[in-house]
């Protein structure tokens, strides 16, 4: 896939095709992050109603605004998880959410992000951020840098509780922050 | 084969540590195979299975870039002491941790093979990282399988010793077990090899058990005591042979190939004037050189090469003796039984010599006798011609006188004369009939197939006609031909039926019956009578000549008829012979060879 990527940028590169400049305007910061986005889907299972068909997309949605420029569609194109194809979703507003199963919230407000968080707890759906207060706030899964390396917090309680199970190869990797409640 | 002359025990000890150890060899072989592939199929599985749990745990340090927990996960093989290098490749290839740490440059070039093979020592391979459908990278693996070797090294001398202890039991056991077979059977050898030395057939095997070794056993036993029977039979025999050599009349002595004696007999040796101990074991031709180109010599070689046996008779001048030898080919050699017969080749002479002279003898008197036969017939010849010519005289003259001077002379003058011509008569009567007697002796015999019925009745026809008025009984049967002379048989028919008219002359009822038959080689004829017949006391003057059992006053005749008869059917090869009482008539039977 990395490969993919590559190749895929090489191409837009060299051969200036249209939307190279956003490709390009990604900072490798996100480019990791949507990876992480996509892998995440390996790692996590939803409860069985998540899906309504055996081959219903596993949406990946992006809340507020898009760091990840198309980046994030590129990565996903053509890969799909247990058969349900990776599809990308953008919203622009909380109450465009529709059904999608892992939702990065670019969201700032700590306010705002515990009001919404606390709205999509019944809902199994992953929520993943980089706002240094998003576990607090009531998300799930929480990129952070160390030593110039994506890491991650992972507060499983959140997950359990909306019904997801994070797999505990991923958790291994993480720092495991369950906040008081 | 190899086995072939080694005893009995080794080939038998040698069959069980063959096949104990070919199964020893066989089973270790198997178990050593088992051990080598189960244990390298175990390997890849093991190792593979140690690749799966790594590869399944890396999943996530790959996808979430965390090198340092791929390395704490590969640092968990450091449980497992064999592999000795680990090594995660991210997706594209390149080298994102590695075990043990700072070993990044042993790592292989990542290339898209899959699966574990043996290298050299190493068993290494590429295991796929995959979570869910997604490879996130491949991990190396690399198992040191020196500590296999070793433990296969290890397992390899233990089968050695193992086959080798197996082997030292399997001698040790079958040194035992081979004795309960090879025991009967080396005693049967034992004895047999006994009895072939000492030649005492009494011995016996003794049998150990009822298999096939006891019957072997008992049939060696069997025929051990067959051979002791027909031994004792066969010395019986050798004994009564002897008894009969030595017993018998004839010298017996027996050479071998070399011309030495090997027996003899007491009576060779007593004609040989030897003992025994000087002759046997002697070469004959040594003992007695005198032998040497005798008869004797030439036919001993004679059977000697052609082994037929021979029987000749020799004189050995040497001892003037006779001996009659018959050699038969025995053994290698000859036997000769002889006998002296020099007594009997004496009397055989004798009598062949006393034979001679008395057939000389014999001759000479036949020829003397021929002689004076011949002489007395021709002098009855000469004295019955010349006395027919003076008494022809005496009686023409005696005619002559009784016709010129019969007037003149007196009735007893006359009666005189009757008696002197009368006599003159029978005299040439007997003359006459002498004269033919003595032809007869001469005469030729025409021998043909003569009908003697035609012959008898033209004979009787003849003597009908001379009867004058006499009644006669004539009857003649049916006779069967004869091979003769005629001439001669009508002498001898006419001769005995006159006989019979002459001698029935004084009977009023007179029967003469003529018949014949033919009995074996003969036939014969005969005539019978009812005349005067005559006394069987004088039968023996019956056939003489000029002997008469009649008186010429009772019938007529000159006595010669009946020796004229018995002289022609000498000549033919017949006899004639008679049969009569007095007054009772008479049978005269003659016969003659059929042809």
């Amino acid at each position: 896939m990395m490969f993919r990527i590559l190749w895929t940028c090489l191409a837009l590169t060299s051969l200036q095709v249209q939307g190279s400049n956003a490709a390009a305007q990604v900072p490798d910061e996100y480019k990791v992050k949507a990876v992480f986005l996509f892998h995440f889907a390996q790692f996590v299972e939803w409860p069985d109603d998540s899906f309504s068909r055996q081959d219903e997309p596993m949406v990946i949605g992006v809340l507020g605004e898009n760091p990840f420029g198309d980046y994030l569609d590129e990565v996903v194109s053509g890969e799909s998880i247990k058969g349900h194809p990776l599809q990308v979703k953008r919203f622009s507003k909380p109450e465009e959410i529709s059904k999608c199963h892992i939702l990065f919230v670019g969201v700032d407000g700590m306010g705002q992000l515990r009001t919404l968080l606390k709205d999509l707890e019944s809902r199994a759906m992953l929520t993943v951020g980089d706002n240094p207060a998003f576990i607090r706030a009531g998300g799930m899964i929480r990129f952070f840098s160390e030593d110039s390396k994506i890491r991650l917090q992972i507060n499983p309680e959140a997950a359990r509780s909306s019904g997801l199970m994070i797999s505990s190869k991923l958790l291994r990797l993480a720092d495991i922050s369950i906040p008081k409640s | 084969m190899w086995l072939a002359p080694l005893p009995l025990k080794w080939k038998l000890m040698a069959v069980m540590l063959l096949t104990s150890g070919v199964v020893v060899i066989l089973t270790l072989a198997t178990f050593l195979a088992y051990e080598f592939f189960t244990h390298r199929k175990t390997a890849i599985s093991e190792l593979s299975s140690i690749g799966s749990i790594v590869a399944s745990n890396s999943t996530a340090a790959l996808a979430f870039d965390s090198p340092q927990e791929a390395a704490e996960i590969l640092a968990a093989l450091r449980a497992e002491s064999q592999i000795v290098l680990a090594g995660l490749y991210d997706e594209e290839g390149n080298v994102f941790s590695v075990y043990p740490g700072g070993a990044a440059d042993q790592l292989p070039p990542f290339n898209n093979e899959q699966g574990y093979a043996l290298k050299g020592a190493y068993l290494e391979g590429f295991h796929p990282v995959v979570e869910g459908d997604v490879r996130l990278g491949t991990l190396f693996i690399r198992s040191n399988m020196a500590k296999a070797k070793e433990r296969f090294q290890l397992y390899f001398i233990l089968s050695g010793v193992m086959a080798v202890g197996a082997l030292i039991m399997a001698f040790i056991v079958s040194s035992r077990l081979q004795k309960r077979i090879s025991r009967p059977i080396l005693s049967l050898a034992k004895t047999a090899a006994q009895v072939s030395e000492s030649r005492d057939y009494s011995l016996r095997a003794t049998k150990e058990n009822n298999d096939e070794i006891g019957s072997l056993t008992d049939a060696f036993n069997n025929m051990l005591a067959e051979i002791e029977s027909q031994n004792r039979e066969l010395q019986a025999r050798h004994i009564r042979l002897g008894n009969m050599v030595q017993g018998m009349g004839d010298s017996y002595f027996s050479l071998d190939a070399d011309w030495r004696v090997t027996d003899i007999n007491h009576r060779a040796l007593a004609q040989m004037n030897r003992t025994r101990e000087e002759v046997i074991g002697k070469v004959i031709w040594e003992e007695f050189p005198q032998l040497v180109e005798s008869e004797f010599w030439k036919e001993y070689h004679r059977v000697m090469e052609d082994r037929t046996s021979a029987s000749f008779i020799s004189y050995l001048e040497r001892y003037s003796i006779w001996i009659d030898a018959r050699v038969l080919p025995q053994d290698d050699g000859v036997a000769i039984f002889y006998s002296d017969i020099t007594k009997y080749k004496r009397a055989e002479e004798e009598v062949r010599s006393f034979n001679q002279k008395l057939e000389a003898v014999v001759a000479k008197r036949t020829r003397e006798l021929e002689a004076a036969n011949q002489e007395l017939e021709s002098f009855s010849y000469s004295v019955s011609h010349d006395l027919r010519a003076p008494l022809r005289s005496i009686h023409g003259y005696m005619n002559i006188f009784a016709e010129e001077y019969g007037s003149k002379l007196d009735e007893e003058a006359m009666r005189l004369v009757n008696i002197i011509q009368h006599n003159a008569r029978r005299m040439g009567q007997l003359i006459d009939d002498l004269l033919s007697f003595s032809r007869l002796g001469r005469r030729e015999l025409m021998k043909g197939t003569i009908s003697m019925e035609d012959l008898v009745d033209s004979i009787w026809d003849e003597l009908r006609k001379e009867q004058d008025g006499r009644d006669i009984d004539f009857t003649r049967a049916t006779l069967p031909p004869a091979f003769a002379d005629g001439v001669t048989m009508r002498h001898v028919w006419t001769n005995l039926l006159s006989n019979a008219v002459k001698y029935t002359g004084r009977k009023a009822n007179a029967i003469i019956e003529v018949g014949g038959r033919e009995e074996g080689d003969k036939v014969i004829y005969f005539v019978r009578d009812n005349g005067s017949g005559f006394d069987m006391q004088y039968y023996q003057k019956l056939f003489g000549v000029f002997q008469r059992l009649h008186s010429q006053e009772e019938f007529e005749g000159t006595g010669v008829g009946l020796a004229i008869v018995q002289r022609i059917l000498h000549r033919h090869g017949g006899t004639v012979w008679a049969d009569a009482r007095p007054d009772k008539g008479a049978t005269f039977y003659f016969s003659l060879p059929r042809r």
